[in-house]
């Protein structure tokens, strides 16, 4: 009863209100409109027609029933599909992302803002990723001039210890085979789009969408930005969440490639490091650079500038300013930017599909390459070599070390590899910047 | 003119695999001639760390009773004046 007459003195009150506005509209029709051209003039309109037009601002409606017109966040027509279900699939699969990011733990830094930065861009009307959203402004700010994953590379060079490498400085051509994993894949990719009728990548996009099998996510949106833009936000999907699953990809392709008494190979302890040793490397690899390979300097200089702060000692409240703070703001930035790519007229194409198999060879094909080297290495070395290290050579630091490290000890319990893979691990990195480089020497 | 992708991607790959092995075969040499060149002019000092704990202990005893005489001192000094 109650209920009843609280419906009934509303729909009262919303009648008066509705005539009243509508008398008041009357009379303003006989005014004669002051306003420019230009500007939109405010139509005074009942409550049932603000209802109607303010459903027409909805989401929902946009959803519902796509129009024809609506650009794109780079100014190109929309389709309707990526407009409509294209939307509505984007959140499933951002979904699905924070599922990874949060209950499996799939580089959550980087995977969470990267989906919440899908989520928003997916959002009708409000154009996030456009030139005056908020995502698009990020990436304009830092991804398209390919200047965040550059931050992320200092940050990450202020947190890396050479020291194993140092030691043992011939793993680093292990971290140099499993580059094999880049240029592999590249072929991989120029065979899919030549012979097949699916899949259509020029030249450049085949070298960005190879580099993941660099393992490193900076480097991937580094070129990816810079060969391909337009496939970006696949690439770094693909390139962080197989990084997450290197504990799944690589244990069986080490198994396969290797006997038991390989895996059981003890090695050397390693011998201790000069502190000068660690203080002049990163100048000789920006010396290197210098020389031989100028398209690398912006990947290996601010790698090689967040090592030297560090080792310098001298500087700590700098280094301790861009492995901490820095890289943290830098990261999600990074993930928002790189997250406004997975709008659904972006990331909906079959190119997708390409990107994620390639993405998986190229991961397989770096590890069995450096496992490959390493048992080249361990023929012809005279201290013995265990092969499993090789694996640790595409980047992925320090992950890939980890896992070399747990498979050596589930071999051989005691069997501490951890140390003898960071070498390679980190000359990984290296080897995916100088790549990266041979790359852009290329195309420039 | 149409290039072909495949062949066209395995120059690249020629290309690239042998760039980055030789920039790392480089940076081993480099890396191995400096530890040597290091090592000769900057020997590690390498009794640094054997001085047995003991003699810490005593090292560390003597200057607490420097810093408690100072401490001493600059109270009678404050006292003073």
């Amino acid at each position: 009863m109650r209920l009843k007459r609280l419906i009934l003195s509303w729909l009262f009150i919303l009648a008066i209100t509705t005539g009243f506005v509508y008398a008041s509209s009357t009379d303003n029709h006989a005014a004669p409109s002051d306003a420019t051209v230009e500007e939109k003039v405010y139509e005074s309109k009942t409550i049932p027609q603000m209802l109607v037009s303010f459903y027409h601002t909805t989401g929902l409606e946009a959803l519902i029933s796509p129009k024809e017109g609506v650009k794109t966040s780079d100014g190109k027509e929309m389709s309707l599909f990526a407009q409509s279900m294209g939307r509505v699939i984007m959140f499933g699969v951002v979904f699905l992302l924070f599922y990874l990011a949060i209950a499996k733990q799939f580089e959550p830094l980087l995977l969470l803002p990267i989906a919440f930065g899908g989520l928003l861009a997916n959002i009708p009307i409000a154009n996030m990723a456009g030139d005056h959203g908020m995502l698009g402004i990020i990436y304009n700010m830092g991804i398209a001039n390919e200047f965040f994953p550059l931050l992320i590379f200092m940050g990450v060079g202020a947190m890396t210890d050479f020291g194993p490498l140092l030691s043992n400085p011939k793993t680093a051509l292990l971290g140099g085979a499993a580059q094999f994993g880049i240029f592999g894949s590249l072929v991989g990719a120029a065979m899919l789009s030549e012979y097949t009728g699916i899949f259509n990548f020029t030249l450049k996009q085949c070298s960005a969408i190879s580099i993941i099998g660099g393992a490193d996510g900076p480097t991937s949106i580094f070129i990816a930005s810079a060969l391909a833009p337009e496939l970006l936000g696949a690439i770094a999907v693909a390139a962080y969440s197989y990084m997450a699953l290197v504990p799944v990809i690589q244990p069986p392709i080490m198994r396969a490639l290797t006997t038991k008494e390989e895996r059981r190979i003890v090695m050397k302890t390693t011998r201790k490091v000069h502190r000068l040793e660690k203080l002049f490397f990163p100048i000789v690899v920006v010396m290197m650079t210098a020389l031989f390979l100028p398209d690398a300097a912006p990947l290996i200089g601010a790698f090689a500038l967040g090592n030297f702060a560090k080792e310098s000692g001298v500087v700590d409240r700098l280094s301790n300013e861009m492995q901490n703070s820095l890289i943290n703001i830098v990261t999600i930035f990074l993930g928002l930017g790189v997250g406004s790519t997975l709008a659904s007229d972006k990331f909906l194409v079959v190119e997708t599909l390409g990107i994620m198999i390639i993405g998986l060879v190229a991961f397989a094909a770096g590890t069995a390459a450096g496992v490959i080297m390493a048992k080249i290495m361990n023929k012809f070395s005279k201290e013995p070599i265990n092969p499993l290290i090789g694996a640790a050579g595409v980047s992925a630091v320090p992950m890939a070390a980890r896992v070399v490290s747990k498979v050596g000890s589930e071999e051989k319990p005691g069997n501490v590899l951890l140390m003898h893979a960071m070498g390679p691990n980190v000359a990984g990195v290296i080897g995916s910047a100088v790549a990266a480089g041979v790359l852009l020497s290329i195309f420039n | 003119m149409e290039i072909n992708l495949v062949a066209e991607s395995i120059k690249f790959m020629v290309l690239g695999m042998l760039i980055v092995l030789i920039f790392l075969l480089l940076l081993v040499e480099v890396m191995k001639w400096q530890a040597k060149l290091i090592n000769k002019y900057f020997p590690q000092k390498a009794p640094t760390t054997p001085t047995p704990n003991i003699s810490q202990d005593e090292e560390s005893k003597r200057v607490a009773a420097i810093i408690a005489a100072v401490a001493e001192f600059r109270k009678n000094q404050k006292k003073q004046g």
